[in-house]
């Protein structure tokens, strides 16, 4: 394994309520609750999980976008959970976000090109002439015309829209892009389209991603390492390979069998059933988080938490029940 | 399964008037769904899904769109020449609707039983204690804990899949023979939409109930269509029986749709580019004269853009494509 781009160690992320009760505090949202990962250059790291787990809070705390309640990120070699100033401006040049909505993500009334040359020019990258050179490399990496420079986001569809998306966030050079459901608002034809860019550009560039989504189909497409995340914490974690024939976590079991397919296996039989919604992150249920919804769950299994420990090669799992 | 269709779609258009001219959004649709059964329509966005399944109920926002052809029959009875009060009492009474976002379709201000038994006043007459008493015998059916209890609640107060039952308790209150479905769980989670899958296919069983399935995923026709009609531009493309379809699909804009979605199920481990469709879906404003495909096909004769092929039936399905005109797969 090659040196880490990222590295998370036991990363928290509370958000504080406000209390109607002037004598005691609300308990805060604990929307990430203790989360470890790392990322290898050239490497995906998929992350999964239902509305509501903790996806995006983390993946907007490693960008320093979030406040970051405990834990450490340590971003090539160097930590920047606490970084401030000119230390979180080099940070911030190493890391890009990619956001879900191609729509509501691109100021309207501002033009392609400047949209992919605003990180350069906030971040203080190269001479005008450089950052003009710099767009149009870009707008030729992603596959747009140079012409369409000048044009405003109403005039591009949604996938041209995420093409400028990606091109933005390679203009500084980073080392990691978060891209947090880059495709999930696109028509499936584009949607491919999208995913061939973004390893195509990973392969040349060399590129770590943090690659979330709630589409397995998806994630099973990109990921080198997948990461099941349920209630702010990560239940499973297991190279691509490992976790696709056999997660071991009931939750990972059960988010496999509730996918429908298009070639017509995994009929609905053999399924296995959740029943109810995921709970509230304000409302954690003691023990495993899982156990209220859980088919296999034992009285052992809301008494204490299950550590994440290793079941196989790079495979962890937070499981009573699993050995 | 009876052979006469309990509603036949044929050659229905929609169009929009604008200054810029008119936009043909539905360009001659045809469909047909049979008692009990269950018909997918899939699509990419701007294919003119949603739009017939508004078009059917005449809920095409006019104007400044009309139906500007072809029939919607109903049991029998023409929708689109059928009078106001008439398609008042078919609209949530004999076909329903379930829409795609659960909180925006309810209304916020209202209890989510007032609103179940406005439904149950307006087409059954049922008021006061007996319909009280019916909507919470529906919540039941549409397995929500507590149903006397969740009476009074505010849609606010119930989470996205909890919500999208009380639509479908909402949409069956009258017992329909047709329910249409738009999009019912893309604004789920995978466990939730599992969940509501099961439910909607326990009513059908339960009721004998046909109903029309609007999705974008190939999966969830999988799972739940009897037959899907694949809706390119404004028109059906192929259709056919789920499996025929998606096994060996033989339109070329079915066989791209298909190859181009990651299936987790797929057992091949190397990770080979995605299939790609090139190209845009064609605008409603440029005026279709020949398959609205042939710009993106890879497979485009000469023929394609001149003249509009016409469905044909090809391996047991019908296929609207000049290079299966021959009738050979």
């Amino acid at each position: 394994m090659t040196a880490s781009v990222l590295q998370v160690r036991d990363l928290k992320v509370h958000y504080q309520r406000r209390s109607f009760n002037p004598f005691a505090a609300a308990p805060p949202v604990r929307a990430v609750d203790g989360v470890t990962l790392s990322i290898a250059r050239g490497q995906t790291l998929g992350l999964v999980g239902e509305s509501g787990c903790g996806k995006t809070s983390l993946a907007r705390a490693i960008l320093r976008l979030n406040a970051i309640t405990g834990g450490q990120v340590i971003l090539n070699d160097r930590a920047i959970e606490g970084a401030r100033g000119t230390e979180l401006r080099a940070a911030r040049r190493q890391m890009q976000y990619i956001f879900q909505d191609p729509y509501s993500s691109l100021n309207p009334r501002v033009r392609a090109g400047d949209i992919v040359r605003s990180p350069l020019e906030v971040l203080e990258i190269g001479t005008a002439e450089e950052r003009r050179q710099r767009v149009s490399e870009l707008f030729a990496a992603v596959g747009l015309r140079p012409e369409q420079q000048a044009l405003f986001p109403h005039q591009f569809s949604g996938g041209q829209r995420q093409r400028i998306n990606i091109a933005r966030a390679l203009a500084p050079r980073p080392s990691l892009i978060v891209c947090d459901e880059p495709v999930s608002a696109l028509d499936v034809a584009i949607r491919a389209q999208i995913l061939n860019l973004l390893t195509r550009l990973q392969k040349d560039l060399g590129l770590a991603y943090l690659f979330i989504s709630h589409d397995m189909g998806v994630i099973k497409h990109v990921s080198d390492t997948v990461a099941v995340m349920y209630l702010g914490q990560i239940v499973e974690q297991a190279p691509r390979s490992t976790f696709f024939s056999a997660p071991r976590h009931p939750y990972s079991i059960a988010l496999m069998s509730a996918i429908p397919s298009a070639s017509g296996r995994g009929r609905p039989a053999e399924r296995i059933r959740l029943r109810g919604d995921p709970p509230s992150p304000m409302a954690i249920p003691p023990g495993c988080r899982f156990a209220p919804r859980c088919p296999m769950a034992t009285a052992a299994c809301s008494q204490s938490v299950p550590p994440l420990k290793e079941v196989g090669a790079e495979h962890l799992v937070s499981c009573h029940l699993v050995s | 399964m009876g052979d006469a269709p309990l509603l036949a779609v044929e050659g229905l258009c929609v169009e929009f008037r604008s200054r810029r001219g008119a936009a043909r959004v539905l360009n001659g649709v045809d469909l047909s769904v049979k008692p009990g059964e269950t018909l997918g329509i899939v699509g990419e966005s701007g294919s003119g899904k949603s739009m017939t399944a508004l078009a059917i109920l005449r809920l095409v926002p006019s104007p400044p769109g009309r139906i500007s052809g072809g029939r919607v029959l109903f049991a029998g009875e023409d929708l689109v020449t059928a009078s106001d009060s008439r398609i008042r009492d078919v609209r949530g009474n004999k076909i329903s609707m379930i829409f795609q976002e659960p909180m925006t379709s309810l209304n916020p201000v209202f209890t989510v039983g007032a609103q179940i038994c406005e439904t149950l006043g307006r087409h059954t007459g049922l008021k006061g204690r007996p319909a009280r008493e019916r909507a919470i015998a529906l919540l039941q059916d549409v397995g929500i804990p507590a149903p006397a209890q969740r009476f009074d609640a505010y849609p606010h107060q119930l989470s996205g899949g909890m919500r999208q039952r009380v639509m479908i308790a909402m949409a069956i209150a009258c017992e329909p023979a047709l329910l249409i479905a738009d999009e019912p769980t893309t604004a789920l989670d995978v466990t939730v939409q599992a969940q509501i899958f099961d439910l909607l296919r326990e009513i059908q069983a339960r009721r004998g109930m046909a109903m029309i399935l609007i999705t974008h995923d190939m999966g969830v026709i999988a799972e739940i269509a009897d037959r899907v009609a694949v809706m390119y531009g404004g028109r059906v493309v192929e259709e056919g029986t789920t499996r025929d379809v998606l096994d060996r699909p033989v339109h070329p804009y079915t066989r791209g749709l298909i190859a181009c979605i990651p299936d987790i199920r797929d057992d091949t481990d190397a990770r080979a580019p995605l299939s790609e469709i090139p190209g845009l879906v064609p605008s409603v404003w440029d005026l279709q004269r020949g398959c609205p495909f042939a710009d993106r096909c890879s497979e485009v004769l000469p023929q394609c853009r001149a003249e509009m092929p016409l469905h044909r039936l090809v391996d047991g399905r019908k296929a609207a494509c000049w290079q299966r005109a021959g009738g050979e797969a």
